[in-house]
């Protein structure tokens, strides 16, 4: 405690805005009211800017006080924010018996050597608590006052009325920072402390060069830098359309490229986790596009079209094999997307992989489940013999089970999909036809017999089969109609694609579900139950509720179901197993060589998702073939989601649509319908990247830095300056893609680097 | 000593300069006019004000006409025509203007910058007082203006408002300080007297154009002028315009000298007629009344007179060297034409401060306020007050 | 085109590549004058002179011994900058130098209050000057007292409820001096505010700019919103932006879509009482005084 039964100095050293001034105002109003001591608190009237350093004085006293200048050599040194330690010379001439008080987490041992009586408050961060002033600058001088009431032997209890009324704002809440403060106050003697300089004198000043007054030296003399009380960075976030791939293809990445027309990096890009872009770019939902930024603005980026593009130009690049480099080798089950995507990765890692297939073509469900019209067969062949000419073994129309290929190999990777239909809960299996088989058999053999032209048929579900089975059935002569029993907003099957089917003629009947079946002549009544919609359920989509007596009855030619499908067990002997991605339990599996399983049996129902499964499935053989740990790679924790894009610095444009043909006789036309944009069209597509996460140097943190402490470096890079930057923060608001962050650790940040180049 | 003739008022040419002269009855007003251009200045802001306004007038006139190769500006206030010259000045230009009265009040602040940002700007004043409204003679004005740090002639004519002008910007220039040439309302401004104005290679030999130095705007050298100055340096500034300023005086009497080489006219800060050991009295006039004081000197032998003609800094040495020789019981009258709100008059103020130490005793007399006339019998009543009898006051108003 | 000119919006085109002003500003945070000493320097080039009056930039450019620009720098008495100006724009003619810009730098005070006679009268000579007002729209050097440029409802240190008169229409005194080029500018608006520069350094003669400066002290926000308030003080037709070049009037930025001044106001403590209001009737006087202003705006771009 500093004995003031005699004259006592005070020196404090603030940042203009955190209240000093005011903080040794109200204790000379304490001092003078409570104790009735003779007081003196001015400040050191300056350029005093927010955040740029600045000082006051406090005299204390029982008698009168006989001087008015400033205070060289104090008794007590106050610092408002530890930041200024390095900064100006705050601990100059305090005497050797003297006290220092700081506002720090830290505890006052930390700063010994720096007087004999050291005391600590965290002031910052109980005003923070109290909700004073911003993060920018929290006003600590209520809870400084409290920290030097303490040590000045006072009564906060006394003060507190004074506090109340001296402060500007908030009266409550710096009361009780200044309780608080009075209570944590930390205290450290040095018995041993000796001063490194004895005392100072006021500064000698400077001299003129010339008899008139002006001068020539640059400002940058003058660092702002110290002013600074968060610091802004650059650093990337995630954007929303990479985070939301299940592949983990970088899309920004390449629909930057493709902006760019560098379109064979941007195939590379996707290509390191995809080795589908011409399919994906016609089949998937494109989760990335469903959470692109843009919506916000306008409409989507077409992120679909441009991998369609980038995938379509595959023709003209080349992999090569990579030579085997392990003994190893690895059998997969199933030639869909995930078993595809699992062998590739394994082949290009040094392993012999060899994928069966029970059918007679590679593929997968992207073979047997989607209908030329939507994937024509050649796309498909051409990824396929790409992974191929890779090295990867396909055997075809060999339908395996893990029992036969246990001890051949060192891993097997099952991946078989879900190519069995769930079953209506109404209908023998001969009456309803399974809509998952009916695409199978058309597209594997060319031609199917259950359905006639002008047949009416009715289609139940509401995912991409049911929609693939109404428009297929439209192209066989047939009259299709859909059941569904939620609305269009509650449809798993992709938007577009309902839009398309719609379009082309479909009726789809919502909130219907069909409750009873009936032979009548050949033709079938099928008794219609009208749903409304209820709570939501897991999925988060509101639950049909059957209403009461809304039944109708329809006549149809044929019922297709398409409401889910399940894996085939075949594969694991007819054992009915919960695969799940990964490696599965050794004696679930029944094998001695390690089984892992990926793909539509373990989770997901895309392409996209069996590409990811694929992708992670590998990754976790290899890991267990070479004896390392294997994590899921992990997704970025910061995402630049649409509330930290600034829409305003966007130009509206209006997106480039896939183009879509509405044939004018369906009747056995499998044409594609969806077609390509042009290069052009591409470009100018990718070109509405909104960047999300990634600076794309457009310069406005430059433009609108009010300190010119935004620079461009050697490389063409934006860098931040941080002797000149203060900290304000317009760069983090006005940018636009979410680019810039406030380094909420190091408030000083400090990168040596660029300021070594900015001089030259 | 300098001592001068009561006669010397007439400021003619020495014999062998006199052909280098041309003879005109010239208004003080057109004088000072003639002093800008011959002094080849380059830039004249203008406003008017009574009784000044003849000055720019004429200016106009000559510039207008293409004899007087300069700018003028017609500016919207006295304070922004001294404004204005805070830039032509920095930018390095030979600068004029002239003022009266309200209007050297109303740019009060403005002298302040000009003499602290050391700029070497000339300006006439005709003095006039300010409120109630009044026209006529009176150095209320400029008195007012001492501590602006300009440097302040008093002129007692026509001539002498030429002179000075040249000699002024000759000084400035060299101190970096502005210079106030002050002639009285009417009975200089007006009174149109015997001129002789010296040809233009006499004044261009004389003062040479202004120099290029390294303290004025230059474009390929950007700087930055007048700005905030801390506590830390800003009395070395004060310091250094201080140092100036104590050497005007010496420098008057040099220059003085060196005109008088030049043109044939003898100048100094101060000017002595009639003032030796067998002095009684002394009167201490400016401007205009000291005309009429000379002619009063002349009939009174016991009577000396002390003509200041620099003002501001006050020539202590000089005022001192005068009275060297006088008696210690020679009384020393100051006739003030000014009241600055103070129980003396400026000039007694400053006397008293000069001569401190000095054991002859001082009076001030109020005269001439208001362009109220001091004939040459109000100076013979001011010399019959007896300032030595019992119960006498020390400052006395006549009329 | 790179990225950027793919993507946005051209309104804030200008990059400045060479910086004309030095690091190290004696500016608060987020504060407006750096950033439109840094446009300004940037297009007016080396060769300029400065006239700054009293205000806050008188500061700013640098006390002793520094130079925050790289120009030259006069500072000069509160009321007359523009006859400052006046004196160096003529010398610098009678030297030649008739390429060199001179601009005056000044504030609200400086333009609309202790400024004005000066201005009006270099305005009425056709001085050619450059006089360029930093409106933060209060004396905010001598820590935020009202000026005649400071809005209605703005709470000040002198108008502690807030003001209840609404700011003198310098534009329309600025336009009857019929001088070749004025307009209103906004640091957030660079494109338009980098054409307006050009266009009154390539003109001859008064040349006058009005910006909107933002003042996080001043106005009370967050230091980070300075361009975003900036923006929106246009977008909400507070502050609109126009020039009239040689008479001929032209709104130089629509908005797209109407957005309410509360939207401007909310975000800064100067109007906090208006906006404190549950009856909302400042804040509708408020709006229907910038609609008004706007139709005015629109009545004169038609007339034209």
């Amino acid at each position: 405690m500093v004995d003031i039964s005699k004259l006592i100095e005070v020196r404090g050293h603030a940042r203009g805005g955190q209240g000093m001034v005011t903080a040794f105002e109200i204790l000379a109003k304490i001092f003078s009211y409570r104790y009735n001591y003779e007081v003196q608190a001015f400040p050191f009237f300056g350029v005093e800017r927010t955040g740029a350093p600045i000082q006051a004085y406090l005299r204390i006293s029982p008698e009168t006080i006989l001087t008015r200048n400033y205070i060289y050599e104090p008794h007590l040194i106050i610092i408002f924010d530890e930041g200024l330690i390095e900064q100006t010379p705050v601990f100059d001439g305090l005497t050797k018996e003297g006290t220092l008080l700081i506002n720090s987490n830290k505890p006052p041992e930390y700063f010994k050597g720096k007087a004999k009586h050291i005391y600590t408050i965290p002031a910052t961060d109980i005003s923070v608590e109290n909700k004073l002033g911003s993060k920018t600058l929290p006003i600590v001088n209520a809870a400084m006052v409290g920290a030097m009431l303490k040590i000045l032997g006072a009564d906060i209890g006394e003060a507190m009325e004074i506090i109340k009324d001296e402060v500007p704002a908030k009266p409550d809440a710096n009361a009780a920072s200044a309780e608080t403060a009075f209570r944590q106050v930390k205290e450290f003697t040095d018995e041993h402390y000796q001063p490194a300089q004895n005392g100072q004198s006021p500064p000698a000043g400077k001299e003129p060069n010339w008899e008139v007054p002006f001068w020539d030296q640059p400002m940058s003399i003058n660092k702002t830098g110290n002013w600074r009380v968060v610091a802004p960075k650059y650093e990337d976030l995630e954007a929303p359309c990479t985070d939301n791939c299940p592949a983990g293809t970088n899309v920004r990445k390449f629909v930057k490229l493709a902006s760019e027309g560098m379109f064979k990096e941007a195939y590379e890009t996707i290509y390191e986790h995809n080795p589908f872009p011409a399919i994906c770019g016609r089949v998937c939902p494109h989760f990335c596009q469903q959470n692109c930024n843009r919506i916000f603005l306008d409409d989507k980026v077409n992120i679909g079209a441009i991998e369609r593009f980038i995938g379509d130009k595959n023709g003209q690049y080349q992999h090569k094999p990579e030579p085997v480099q392990y003994k190893e080798k690895i059998a997969v089950v199933g030639s869909g997307p995930a078993g595809l995507t699992a062998a590739l990765r394994l082949r290009k890692l040094g392993y012999e992989v060899t994928v069966y297939e029970a059918l007679p073509k590679a593929g997968g469900m992207m073979r047997s489940g989607i209908p030329a019209f939507r994937l024509p067969p050649y796309v498909l062949d051409k990824e396929i013999e790409k992974i191929q000419h890779q090295g990867v073994e396909v055997i075809t129309e060999k339908r395996v089970t893990i029992d036969e290929l246990d001890g051949k190999y060192s891993a097997i990777i099952t991946a078989v999909g879900s190519h069995i239909g769930s079953n209506l809960r109404i209908g023998s299996n001969e009456q309803v036809i399974d809509g998952i088989e009916f695409l199978r058999k058309l597209n594997i053999s060319g031609n199917q017999e259950q359905i006639k032209a002008g047949d009416s048929v009715a289609v139940i579900g509401g995912g991409n089969t049911a929609i693939d089975v109404a428009r297929t059935v439209l192209r066989l002569g047939g009259k299709p109609t859909i059941y569904y029993r939620r609305t269009r907003q509650e449809m798993p099957a992709i938007a577009e694609e309902v839009e398309e089917a719609m379009k082309e003629g479909v009726p789809i009947q919502f909130l219907t579900a069909p409750v009873g079946l009936e032979e009548k002549n050949g033709r079938y009544e099928l008794i219609i139950q009208k749903m409304e919609l209820g709570e939501p359920d897991e999925s988060g989509r509101r639950r049909p509720v059957p209403v009461e007596g809304s039944e109708y009855s329809v006549m149809t030619d044929k019922l297709i179901k398409a409401i889910g499908q399940w894996p085939d067990p075949f594969v694991f002997s007819g054992n009915e197993i919960e695969a799940r991605q990964g490696r599965l339990d050794e004696k679930l599996a029944g094998s001695k060589t390690p089984v892992f399983c990926a793909g539509d049996m373990a989770w997901g129902g895309t392409v996209v998702e069996a590409i990811g499964s694929g992708n992670d499935v590998a990754g976790e053989v290899d890991a267990f073939l070479r004896e390392k740990e294997w994590e899921k790679p992990e997704k970025a924790k910061e995402i630049a989601t649409h509330d930290k894009i600034n829409y305003r610095y966007y130009l509206p444009t209006p997106g480039n649509p896939t183009p879509v043909t509405t044939p004018e006789n369906f009747v056995n036309n499998f044409a594609e319908v969806a077609g390509g944009l042009p290069e052009d069209v591409i470009i100018e597509e990718a070109g509405r990247c909104l960047h999300c996460g990634e600076c794309f140097s457009c310069g406005n943190c430059l433009n609108y830095c009010p300190d010119a402490a935004i620079f461009i470096d050697d490389d063409y890079r934006l860098r931040i300056d941080y002797d000149y930057c203060k900290g304000c923060g317009i760069c983090v608001r006005e940018c636009p893609c979410a680019a810039i962050q406030y380094d909420e650790k190091n408030r000083l940040s400090e990168e040596k680097e660029p300021k070594e180049l900015h001089q030259k | 000593m300098l001592q001068f003739d009561t006669t010397e008022i007439e400021k003619t040419p020495r014999a062998d300069l006199l052909t280098r002269h041309t003879k005109k009855v010239l208004k003080g007003n057109s004088a000072a006019a003639i002093a800008a251009k011959l002094s080849r200045v380059s830039l004249v802001t203008a406003y008017p004000i009574t009784p000044q306004t003849s000055i720019i007038e004429e200016i106009a006139d000559m510039i207008s006409k293409g004899e007087f190769d300069a700018e003028i500006v017609n500016m919207e206030s006295e304070h922004s025509v001294f404004a204005a010259l805070i830039g032509a000045s920095l930018t390095g230009e030979r600068v004029f203007t002239a003022t009266s009265g309200q209007g050297l009040f109303y740019a009060h602040e403005v002298l302040h910058a000009i003499a602290h940002m050391r700029l070497p700007v000339v300006a006439c004043n005709v003095g006039r007082p300010s409120f109630p409204w009044n026209i006529w003679a009176d150095q209320t004005d400029s008195i007012s203006q001492r501590d602006t740090g300009w440097v302040q002639f008093y002129c007692e004519s026509s001539q002498e408002v030429l002179d000075t002008v040249i000699q002024s910007y000759r000084l400035a220039e060299k101190h970096k300080l502005p210079v106030m040439v002050v002639l009285d309302a009417f009975y200089m401004s007006h009174t149109s007297e015997n001129v002789y104005i010296p040809d233009q290679k006499m004044v261009d030999e004389f003062c040479p154009p202004r120099e290029k130095t390294d303290d004025q705007i230059n474009l390929k050298h950007p700087k930055a002028f007048g700005g905030l100055v801390g506590p830390d340096i800003y009395d070395k500034y004060n310091r250094l315009h201080w140092e100036s300023i104590c050497k005007v005086e010496k420098e008057t009497n040099q220059l003085g000298h060196e005109f008088d080489e030049a043109f044939g006219r003898k100048y100094a800060a101060v000017e002595a007629v009639n003032i030796n050991e067998k002095t009684k009295k002394i009167l201490v006039t400016m401007s205009s009344i000291t005309t009429t004081a000379r002619q009063v000197v002349s009939r009174h032998p016991e009577v000396g007179l002390l003509k200041i003609r620099l003002f501001r800094p006050f020539p202590k040495e000089s005022v001192l060297k005068v009275l060297d020789t006088v008696s210690d019981d020679c009384l020393i009258i100051n006739i003030d034409r000014n009241f600055p709100g103070e129980t003396e008059g400026a000039m007694m103020q400053e006397m008293k401060r000069a001569l401190h130490g000095v054991p002859n005793k001082i009076f001030g007399v109020f005269a001439g306020l208001g362009g109220r006339d001091v004939s040459s019998k109000t100076i013979e009543n001011i010399l019959e007050v007896d300032f030595r009898a019992p119960g006498a006051e020390q400052v006395i108003w006549v009329t | 085109m790179g990225l950027k000119d793919k993507v946005m919006i051209p309104e804030n085109e200008f990059l400045i590549t060479e910086e004309s002003i030095h690091g190290g500003a004696l500016s608060c945070r987020g504060c407006g004058w750096t950033l439109l000493a840094r446009y300004v320097s940037n297009v007016m080039g080396p060769e300029t002179v400065y006239v700054v009056p009293a205000c806050c930039f008188s500061i700013i450019a640098g006390p002793n011994p520094m130079n925050l620009l790289k120009g030259t720098v006069v500072h000069t008495v509160f009321a007359a900058a523009a006859a400052t100006a006046t004196g160096v724009r003529r010398a610098l003619d009678r030297q030649g130098k008739i390429d060199a810009n001179v601009v005056v730098l000044a504030g609200d005070g400086g333009t609309f209050d202790i400024g004005l006679q000066a201005l009006s009268g270099a305005a009425a000579r056709q001085e050619n000057i450059i006089f360029i007002c930093n409106n933060n729209a209060a004396y905010m050097n001598t820590g935020v007292q009202s000026s005649t440029g400071t809005p209605v409802g703005a709470r000040t240190t002198t108008d502690p409820q807030g003001k209840k008169l609404p700011a003198k229409n310098l534009m329309g005194i600025i336009e009857a001096h019929h001088i070749p080029y004025s307009a209103t500018a906004s640091p957030a608006f660079l494109t338009d505010f980098k054409t307006k520069l050009q266009k009154a350094r390539d003109a001859t003669g008064f040349r006058f700019l009005m910006v909107d400066g933002p003042c996080p002290p001043g106005h009370k926000h967050d230091p980070d919103r300075s361009i975003e308030l900036a923006r929106l003080a246009v977008e909400t037709n507070y502050f609109p932006l126009f020039e009239t070049e040689n008479g001929r009037f032209n709104i130089t930025y629509t908005p797209n879509v109407k957005t309410p001044v509360s939207e401007y106001m909310k975000h800064q403590g100067r109007f906090s009482n208006v906006m404190r209001e549950k009856s909302g009737n400042g804040l509708e006087t408020i709006q229907h005084q910038v609609d008004q202003n706007w139709e005015h705006l629109l009545n004169k771009q038609t007339s034209n």
